[in-house]
């Protein structure tokens, strides 16, 4: 036999998944910058006393569900518009997809059947798809980055480089935390759906039970139970890194991720 | 000589259904091997577990001196495996699809995937969501090929394929073999391990029904045998025949216009009794069907289904 042995490049697994991924990644990309583009430059134009009125008009109920507490200052303006509503939104979603494709989806086509009987473990199958995870993840929290810093002059949001990258740091990592537990449900099950259910069932109850603490001194310990919380509690945007909430997501990202992998190891492959 | 592939014992339960009961199979190298039977027989089952895809209930599994379970990702680096159900979805090309598994697999001679992509008729620019099934079905054969493993683990690999390619998976199949290669491969199309196989076991409901060489499956199987006898009562023709264990479905008509009797009936194994109580009177004219392995597995999947 005369096969010539060929360089062995690193994670296989990995570079398959940013190169199928990469019209995905642009496009969470450009709706993200959407996004921004959309509300941040409206900041300057709701700097007038009529905006706060209709603020102080509003039930503070309302006020606090939304996290619109601080909204009139540009960095609680571009937490509440961008990185605590739809940016959020748009991040789970992406985060989620990817995680539900690479484990119960890839299963549910075959692909992984086919895969796996390839010179690949399941351990380091799990371990290259979640790092292509985390890459993608944070290849859009640079673009977020990037994006809003382009508009802090243009939109005088007056923010802080360093708070900015705090914020994107706690927001990737809110986006990574329903991944990972889609990651797990994907990886424990084998099915798209499961996936899907665990990962916007964590961002979805995240968010609940910190607008539900928001309201209530008695449900404040609520807080304690919410990603959504670890992510934005202490405003990174206007108090900078929150060391202690980013271990919170980025370790139980880990932590779930090892769930899933060790999940995926044991069990059969589903046809 | 150690087997390729060796298993004792082997089951695997899903819930109360049980897919595979105690399988004892022994793989020569070097062998084309096949595994016969008809949907939910255990088939896939089986190849699934060689290749770890699923853990076994009880029994033990040897795939080339090694346990699939612990020989990981350098024991499948030695199989190529063709699954039972290829979906192959995706923007991404066969080409791209095909090197990226060499990746994984490798190491693959250079030309290795094009020259089997173009013995197969196979177009590799294509996105593989847009395939075809019998061309999908070619890069699943591509795949289990291209690295030339000692070992090659395919499930009903001519499924979708057109019989001029059929002809030149068997070629490939036959080249593997003569190039050191076991082959394992599944199917119920029977033409494919009758021209293919060394050597057959026929699997139904999860058990061995039969196995051995594709003649001794002939030899022991069923054949169709008609006969025109004068000279000899259809009555006695009758008793006679009744006589014999070897022949089942006897039919016997006195032709209206002669003397001439028409005889047909099935016979499992040797024919020597049957014709012998025929030969009470003189033989006019005796045809004996050459048997078709697929009736004789028909025959074997019956027999398995009385006997429960």
């Amino acid at each position: 036999m005369t096969a010539v042995v060929t360089r062995r490049r690193p994670l296989p697994i990995t570079r398959r998944l940013l190169r199928e991924g990469t019209r995905g990644l642009l496009g969470w990309a450009l709706g993200l910058t959407a996004v921004a583009l959309l509300y941040l430059p409206l900041f300057p134009s709701m700097q007038t006393p009529e905006l706060q009125g209709l603020l102080d008009s509003l039930p503070p109920e309302l006020i606090r569900t939304l996290g619109y507490e601080n909204i009139t200052s540009g960095s609680g303006y571009a937490q509440s518009t961008f990185f605590g509503l739809l940016g959020f939104v748009l991040l789970t979603i992406a985060g989620v997809a990817w995680a539900a494709a690479v484990t119960g989806g890839a299963e549910e086509s075959g692909q992984l059947e086919l895969t796996l009987a390839h010179a690949v473990g399941r351990t380091p199958y799990a371990l290259q798809a979640a790092f292509a995870l985390l890459l993608k993840l944070c290849l859009l929290g640079a673009v977020a980055w990037a994006v809003v810093w382009a508009l802090n002059s243009p939109a005088e949001l007056a923010l802080d480089p360093g708070n900015l990258l705090a914020v994107v740091a706690s927001w990737v990592g809110l986006g990574l935390f329903s991944a990972s537990a889609a990651f797990a449900g994907g990886a424990l099950s084998g099915r798209r759906i499961v996936a899907v259910g665990a990962g916007a069932g964590v961002a979805v109850a995240g968010y609940g039970l910190q607008a539900v603490a928001n309201n209530s001194e008695t449900l404040e310990v609520l807080r304690a139970f919410s990603p959504y919380a670890w992510a934005f509690g202490q405003a990174p945007l206007a108090q900078g890194w929150d060391l202690p909430g980013l271990a919170a997501l980025w370790l139980g990202s880990a932590a779930l991720v090892a769930v899933g992998t060790a999940a995926l190891a044991r069990r059969d492959i589903l046809g | 000589m150690t087997p390729a592939i060796e298993t004792r014992a082997l089951s695997k339960r899903y819930g109360s259904h049980t897919a595979l009961h105690d399988l004892d199979l022994a793989v020569g190298p070097g062998t084309v091997f096949g595994l016969v039977g008809p949907n939910g027989a255990g088939k896939t089952t089986t190849l699934r577990l060689l290749l770890d895809i699923i853990r076994p209930t009880a029994g033990t599994v040897r795939v080339l001196g090694s346990d699939p379970r612990t020989g990981g990702a350098a024991l499948r680096r030695r199989i190529g495996f063709v699954p039972g159900e290829l979906r192959l979805d995706g923007r991404i090309s066969g080409r791209a699809l095909l090197a990226h598994l060499a990746e994984i697999s490798g190491p693959v001679a250079p030309g290795a995937i094009e020259g089997l992509a173009e013995r197969l008729g196979l177009d590799l620019g294509r996105p593989v969501r847009t395939l075809s099934k019998g061309n999908k079905q070619k890069i699943g054969l591509v795949q289990a090929f291209m690295h030339r493993p000692p070992l090659l683990v395919l499930d009903e690999p001519t499924s979708g394929l057109d019989p001029l390619v059929q002809r030149e998976f068997l070629t490939m199949v036959r080249e593997a073999r003569d190039a050191g290669q076991t082959v394992l491969l599944s199917s119920h199309v029977l033409s494919e391990i009758q021209q293919a196989a060394d050597d057959v076991v026929v699997l139904a409901q999860g058990r061995i029904v039969a196995s051995g060489s594709v003649e001794s499956l002939r030899s022991a199987s069923v054949r169709r045998l008609r006969a025109v006898v004068v000279g000899t009562p259809a009555e006695s023709l009758r008793g006679a025949l009744a006589q014999v264990p070897a022949a089942a479905d006897v039919t016997v008509v006195p032709s209206p216009s002669a003397d001439a009797v028409h005889v047909a009936a099935t016979v499992r194994g040797e024919v020597d009794a049957v014709v012998r109580a025929l030969m009470t009177g003189r033989l006019l004219d005796l045809t004996v069907e050459e048997p078709d392995l697929e009736e004789s597995i028909l025959d074997l999947y019956a027999r398995t289904e009385t006997d429960r």
